[in-house]
């Protein structure tokens, strides 16, 4: 019910959608009394989720709310501290007593875990079995999951920040800048990261490159996460870029122009917090596609090559070895997928915390039950055009009681880059 | 009412909606009782969340998934709330049809106007594809389309905002509907396609007899349709009478409020406004004079003045949205001739496209002036760049429309107020705080709201908070750019009181812009008037709006709705005699 | 609109063209021209590397060098192709690519087109019945296919899909724990995909339940794996479903004309089901006439539908199109799976019809019939694990689409309309929700062919992906060149194609362009 033609709508994708005015009760008060006190009047249906956080701690709350993201969350730090503290990190040495280099006397027969369902409370000395040289599978797949979270972290900064600094000039700059910038991310995108991936891969871990005169053995796997993250970071920028490019066009951009605020100002103070949500989602599943794509690099012998180890590359290592020792290929397998799920896990409870759209799931049992309660007779009722036969849906628990906002196109469109960020 | 009468068509017994939110029941509407007759409009009348739309959507069974609707609901003696799915899309579109505030987004943007009428008759009539196309033509003929056969097969995005209602409404009537919900079916339309779809509407309630439910905000439309008038507040009916008794003797206090927020066009005037009476006969006889499509200026005598220490002047100016990529340039505003004084309230009127939000812009130099000069306070700003600007910048203050859009999200009320005087007087800390608390006193808000962020506030609020803003460097300028259009007609009665204190207190010289008439007589001392980007007339608020000269500008006021019916029965009388005389039509 | 294409695609290929340059440079200084004499002894090794050099032509400046390769690669638009040679292999590049092109191409749009059609059809399930046990069901399972590292899904798929499945084949039995379960499982899905009130979702349970345990006990009980055909009751049964859930979905069952089109149609279709026995066995057939039959069948749909007359006989003839394309796929398919019995007793196969390796069997003489066969199980593994990693952008995609456009205006104006739900669904909602669908086609086909690097590598499916990866193996330049060219173009065509469905579909950009 607002209450103009020209109104814009109360936000694009980052300002509250539930704000006071769309509610439906009254956003004001009486007009008899006077003062400001009466336009706040009772807060409306939405606003009371909201009521007294800054933006932050609603997003907080939201993503505290996410079973699944907190799941994910749990999960993975477990595995981070796991790994960590089994193998050690550069001069603290790590609980587990096998190393992932050296090779000892083979336990059981053809080195098959001495963990196993029938025993679960039984490690032994090689609770995930051995190669046929005796190596410990434990100890490699640990120092794999460093090495691989090592390369999904810088890969994630290297791309958060290219994507963001390139996107946030094109997007506020637009113009010949844009256009020479979106050529070139058209550039990185027009073939298959894989395949780019795996050019420079064999660029960085071939013999022709060298880095300050060290070993490739200590900067192989920083190098390659560094080169990656510079091919990750054209879908992190064309969303930061759009993203920009509807900011410019909201008012408190011109009203902080008209304050005298310049662009620097301006992008960092202005536009860049309010694009934090697309770029803290993005940034989180991105790294869930780099992970995988680091694996399947090392996979094709272009990532991270023997004597190290990632996950990826134990798999490329043991992949013949399928038949004979599938414990091998299965644990390093698994660890990729567990990583790749929370990560994805998170970016999605991320994802609903920063949509100001998402609103709480109405559950059609809690909603009956506390008809009962109020003494109502719940057959004596009518829903949003169907729980029963056909069945529809009123996406997103539509806003309710919103009538309707006249142009409320500002947010339009983002769902759809939410769809192609996630995608690998 | 109590007696059933037998021209009853829907009858609504108790009817209450609620929304499951927060793990709680939210009461939205209760307690509604009211009956609609055959051929009467109803008008639902209420601000912001009064609960007027969802209950009206819960008689169809439309509220949203986390909703519920409890009570009764009789149309034609079946009962509307709980009816199973399949049968309630019998009486949807059938019996009950609604007509949806914004057309644009109300129509599917990928099928044709045509077939989404026809589909409409198609689902509920047994008919082929070949005479629903007919019955069609003759729905778009009904509600006067122009072109119906070439219309038939446009796409909403190819219509105009007027058309596009005009589908809709044809796509509501399409099953000749017992019951017809027009949902805020004129908010969206500038005010002279608006009386071109009230008349429409006006003209269809005679010939179809179905029951209108309208639902509105707007007194001034109400005053034009309505029969019977409830009162909404915070979900409950506080008043329910005839038109005349609503409008002539409002019983309840809120009622009066909302009648006496309501801006009343010519209440400034000593005559009043243009089309009101007969009297003002001799200003029709002028209309020879300019003709329609002229876009020279117009000046009544005191509408130019003259003086060397103009707040703002512009002098030929033009003003262009620049290329960006491959969209041309745009020159929204055409060699436009304005002074303002210092301490002067100048209102811009004009409908959207106009060009009035660009010569509020281009004043702070968000757009550039293309030709001819545009000063601020002596300064001259055509051609100069941003970093240049910092000085004219000080000296301007600028309300934006949209006050949920106009604040930074992430920043705290108190840092966006503060802002101006940290990059230009570099003030910090302590100093900074006292200043944004004294600025917060003068809009009448608390100073502990200082540290809360723009969602926690109301519009009201919101816009007090971007007028506090705008003060905060004492411009001699200020720029208003809609500043109430967004607001509830009480909220936006205090934010208005507020605005002529603070121009009292600060004497700051301002461009109002607005498109309502009546708002912009009751804040400015001249109004000009703009269309498609050509300044149109000048002149003082009462002989603007008592005595227009322009032809656009009498039927611009003459399409202005007023609250008061008996009053705007003569003004539509007046309009249409106007629309006669003209030579052409204004086509929705 | 057509400069609009052009403009596009222009700038494309400007991008291929600077693309190819600064990967020409990088790839001439990454790649090890003399990675097979690093480790040799030979006495004449300074000249081995100087041979090599010259062959190489290394002393040229790899500008130079990439300049020649353009004016040769060029050569293709005038039919005179020179994309240099493998040096390691002494082949020209041309000579290479035809068998590789068309076998990726084949590779990557069977593996396209199932995700988008099982993609958007969960993804659209999952939206309406959005918050509910099916739709985390599903949620979980995309997130968990995006998690899936193709190779490892490639390597189990080659293990279990293959090499396990053709050992259960020669001995078909499983026990009655794992039918039952199979049985509840597939209960528990359509139960949560259909929906409705508990009244529904027991009785769909049951049934589901009953069905597939039915499904799964005939299967095992007749031997029905070793001779797999639907033989003329298959067809005839599956042909009758399609008409009506066709006709349910394109016009609903109230449109009885409709529906006695479909079901005459499938009637149709099993009358015709002997004599197209006949014509297989005794004309040998090929794709053209498979193409012939299929207009037959599709005009006799339209026929029959135009025949039923009624007030839209349009809407009769097109869902009577709809079956008959339907009859005819099954028929076709059945006549596919007549050969195998023949096909796995094939002394080249020997009872493992699966296949593992390759893009045909060798030596594999046979008809038109098992020759598609053979060219089906080949494609079978590594179309499923591609398949696997793009349907969840897809599903993940059509569903937040379709949750946004739900939401919009006009469904409640549809809603409002009195139009049932499956017409709101259908009509109104899913045609906006795949518009931007457009414009994620060609990303993932991009992506596909990304992953058809690792599951050519996998299944030795000599594509375009094996080529590259084997040549970055042998440091040859121009075939990865030609590679990269011919994924660039394909890249190309994609987005064009997709910038063309957009605007055909979408009527507000026909308008603008």
């Amino acid at each position: 019910m607002s209450n103009t033609p020209r109104t814009t709508g109360p936000g694009g994708q980052n300002a509250p959608r539930g704000g006071p005015e769309t509610g439906p009760t009254a956003e004001t008060g009486p007009p008899a009394e006077t003062g400001p006190a009466a336009e706040t009047g009772p807060i409306s249906i939405e606003g009371r989720e909201t009521e007294g956080l800054s933006q932050g701690a609603i997003v907080r709350r939201k993503f505290f709310g996410h079973k699944g993201a907190m799941a994910g969350m749990f999960v993975l730090a477990a595995i981070a501290v796991f790994a960590y503290s089994a193998q050690g990190f550069g001069p603290i040495p790590g609980w587990w007593i096998h190393n992932h280099t050296s090779s000892g006397p083979i336990m059981n027969p053809a080195g098959a875990p001495t963990w196993s369902l029938a025993d679960p409370f039984t490690f032994g000395q090689h609770p995930f079995g051995q190669d046929d040289i005796g190596r410990d599978n434990f100890a490699r797949v640990m120092k794999g999951v460093q090495i691989s979270l090592m390369v999904m972290v810088i890969i994630g900064i290297v791309a958060l920040v290219l994507g963001t600094v390139i996107g946030a000039i094109a997007g506020y700059y637009r113009g010949r800048l844009d256009a020479f910038l979106m050529r070139v991310t058209d550039g990185f995108i027009i073939l298959p990261t894989i395949v780019v991936g795996s050019i420079l891969g064999k660029l960085v871990s071939g013999p022709n490159f060298s880095l300050f005169g060290l070993s490739s053995a200590t900067y192989m796997a920083p190098a390659l996460a560094v080169v990656l993250g510079a091919i990750l970071w054209t879908s992190l920028a064309r969303l930061v870029r759009g993203e920009f490019l509807a900011l410019r066009e909201r008012e408190f951009v011109d009203s902080a122009r008209v304050a005298g605020a310049g662009d620097f100002r301006i992008m960092a103070k202005h536009m860049l917090p309010n694009t934090m949500g697309v770029i803290i989602v993005n940034t989180t599943l991105l790294m869930s596609q780099a992970i995988v794509l680091e694996a399947a690099l090392s996979f094709l012998g272009f990532g991270i090559r023997a004597p190290q180890v990632s996950l990826g590359q134990l798999i490329n290592e043991y992949q013949s070895a399928f038949a004979s020792r599938p414990w091998l290929f299965w644990w390093a397998g698994l660890f990729i997928i567990l990583i790749a799920l929370c990560v994805n896990f998170i970016g999605d409870g991320l994802r609903d915390a920063f949509d100001p759209r998402m609103k709480t799931v109405p559950s059609l049992r809690r909603m009956n039950r506390a008809d009962r309660r109020a003494g109502r007779v719940p057959g004596r009722q009518m829903s949003g055009t169907g729980q029963q036969e056909t069945g529809t849906t009123t996406a997103e628990a539509k806003r309710p009681g919103t009538d309707h906002e006249p142009g409320a196109d500002g947010d339009g469109g983002d769902d759809g880059d939410d769809g192609k960020g996630a995608s690998h | 009412m109590e007696t059933p009468q037998k021209d009853v068509i829907l009858s609504v017994r108790d009817l209450g909606v609620r929304f499951w939110v927060n793990d709680e029941w939210m009461t939205a509407a209760e307690g509604l009782t009211y009956d609609v007759r055959k051929g009467e409009v109803l008008a639902i009348v209420g601000e912001s969340g009064s609960g007027k739309s969802q209950s009206s959507m819960s008689l169809m069974g439309l509220v949203p998934k986390n909703g519920r609707a409890s009570g009764s609901a009789q149309l034609d003696g079946r009962e509307l709330i709980g009816m199973r799915d399949e049968q309630m899309q019998k009486v949807r579109g059938n019996d009950i049809s609604v007509i949806f505030q914004e057309p644009m987004t109300a129509l599917n943007p990928v099928y044709t106007a045509g077939f989404q009428i026809s589909e409409t008759l198609r689902v509920h009539n047994v008919m082929g594809p070949r005479e629903a196309k007919d019955e069609a033509l003759r729905l778009l003929r009904l509600v006067e389309m122009p072109d119906p056969e070439e219309r038939y097969d446009s796409f909403p995005h190819q219509l105009s905002g007027g058309q596009r209602q005009r589908v809709m409404i044809a796509q509501a009537l399409a099953c000749e509907p017992r019951l017809l919900i027009a949902d805020e079916p004129t908010t969206a339309l500038d005010v002279t396609v608006q009386a071109e779809i009230l008349k429409l509407m006006r003209n269809l309630r005679e010939k179809v007899d179905a029951g209108i439910i309208l639902i509105t905000h707007d007194m001034g439309v109400v005053a034009d349709m309505a029969d019977r008038i409830l009162v909404m507040k915070q979900g409950r009916v506080v008043e329910e009478g005839s038109a005349t008794q609503i409008f002539t003797d409002p019983q309840h206090d809120y009622t009066k409020q909302l009648l006496a927020a309501v801006p009343h066009l010519g209440s400034r005037s000593e005559e009043r406004a243009f089309g009101s009476g007969a009297e003002k006969r001799d200003g029709v006889d002028d209309l020879a004079a300019i003709p329609l499509e002229s876009n020279d200026t117009y000046e009544h005598p005191g509408g130019r003045i003259q003086i060397d220490d103009a707040a703002l002047k512009l002098a030929g100016a033009s003003i262009e949205y620049p290329a960006v990529g491959r969209k041309k340039a745009f020159r929204a505003a055409r060699s436009i001739d304005l002074q303002i004084a210092p301490g002067e309230v100048v209102g811009l009127v004009g409908e959207s496209g106009s060009g009035k939000t660009t010569i509020g812009r281009a004043s702070v130099g968000l757009i550039p002036v293309v030709e001819g000069s545009l000063t601020v306070g002596g300064e001259e700003i055509a051609g100069k760049r941003d970093k240049h600007l910092r000085g004219v910048r000080r000296t301007v203050g600028f309300v934006f429309q949209d006050p949920g859009s106009s604040l930074n999200p992430r920043l705290p009320v108190g840092e966006s107020i503060g802002e101006p005087m940290y990059l230009h007087e570099g003030l910090k800390g302590p100093a900074l705080s006292s200043r944004v608390e004294e600025l917060l006193d003068s809009v009448e808000l608390p100073r502990s709201m200082r540290n809360r962020y723009p969602h926690e506030f109301s519009g009201g609020q919101r816009q007090r908070i971007g007028i506090a803003r705008a003060l905060a460097l004492k411009p001699r300028l200020l720029i208003a750019d809609e500043p109430t259009s967004a607001l509830d007609v009480s909220v936006q009665d205090r934010v208005l009181a507020l605005f002529r204190n603070l121009q009292e207190e600060y004497g700051f010289a301002c461009l109002f812009i607005s498109h309502d008439l009546a708002v912009v007589e009751m804040v400015a001392s001249r109004i000009a008037v703009m269309r498609h980007g050509h300044l149109l007339e000048v002149g003082p608020s009462a002989d603007v709006v008592a005595a227009p000269r322009h032809p656009y500008t009498q039927r611009l006021l003459a399409a202005v709705p007023v609250p008061d019916p008996v009053e705007q029965r003569r003004r539509r009388e007046a309009r249409d005699a106007l629309l006669v005389s003209g030579s052409e039509d204004l086509v929705g | 609109m057509i400069r609009f294409l052009l403009r596009r695609t222009l700038s494309t290929a400007l991008v291929l063209l600077v693309v190819t340059f600064v990967l020409y440079l990088l790839l001439d200084y990454t790649l090890d021209y003399f990675f097979d004499l690093r480790q040799s002894t030979a006495p004449n090794i300074g000249q081995l590397y100087e041979a090599r050099a010259q062959l190489l032509d290394l002393d040229t400046p790899a500008v130079v060098r990439y300049f020649q390769w353009l004016a040769g690669a060029s050569g293709c638009l005038v039919g005179m192709c020179d994309l240099g040679t493998a040096w390691y292999l002494g082949q020209d590049v041309t000579s290479q690519l035809p068998g590789a092109i068309v076998n990726t191409i084949k590779l990557v749009t069977a593996a396209t087109v199932f995700a988008i059609v099982i993609g958007v059809f969960i993804g659209l399930v999952s939206a309406i019945r959005q918050y509910t046990g099916f739709d985390y069901f599903i949620t979980f399972l995309s997130f968990l296919m995006y998690s899936l590292p193709v190779f490892w899904v490639a390597v189990l798929l080659k293990q279990y899909g293959a090499i396990e499945f053709n050992n259960f084949l020669a001995d078909p039995t499983v026990g009655w724990g794992t039918i039952i379960t199979v049985s509840l499982v597939s209960g528990l899905l359509w139960m949560g995909a259909l929906g409705g009130s508990s009244r529904r979702r027991i009785p769909v349970f049951i049934g589901a339940a009953v069905v597939t345990f039915a499904v799964v006990w005939f299967i095992l009980a007749t031997g029905w794996l070793n001779s797999p055909s639907l033989g003329i009751v298959g067809v005839g049964l599956t042909g009758l479903a399609a008409a009506v859930v066709l006709t349910y979905l394109s016009t609903g069952l109230g449109n009885r004309r409709a529906l006695w089109t479909s079901l005459t149609v499938a009637v149709v279709g099993i009358g015709l089901y002997m004599p197209l026995q006949n014509l297989f066995w005794y004309v040998e057939m090929s794709w053209l006439w498979m193409l012939l039959l299929l207009v037959v069948a599709i005009g006799i749909g339209l026929a029959v539908g135009l025949a039923f007359r009624g007030r839209d006989p349009w809407v009769s003839a097109r869902t009577g199109a709809l079956v008959a394309a339907v009859m005819s796929f099954f028929v076709f398919v059945d006549r596919v799976f007549q050969g195998w019995g023949e096909y796995s007793r094939h002394p080249a196969i020997n009872g493992r019809p699966i296949a593992t390796i390759g893009a045909e069997t060798p030596n594999l003489a046979g008809d038109f019939w098992v020759t598609n066969l053979d060219s089906f199980t080949h494609l079978l593994l590594p179309s499923i694990a591609l398949i696997l990693i793009s349907l969840a952008s897809y599903t993940r995609y059509t569903r937040g689409s379709m949750l946004e456009v739900l939401g919009q205006d006009y469904i409640r104006t549809a809603r409002a309309k009195g139009l049932p739900e499956r017409t709101v669904v259908m009509r109104h909602a899913l045609r906006n929700a795949l518009l931007p669908l457009a414009s994620v086609v060609p990303v993932d086909i991009i992506t596909m062919i990304g992953g058809a690097v690792i599951t050519e590598t996998i299944f030795g499916w000599s594509g375009m992906g094996k080529l590259f990866i084997d040549s970055m193996n042998r440091n040859e330049l121009d075939p990865i060149m030609a590679y990269i060219v011919i994924t660039g173009l394909l890249a190309v065509v994609a987005n064009l194609v997709a910038d063309f469905l957009y605007a055909v579909l979408d009527p507000r950009i026909r308008v603008n362009a």
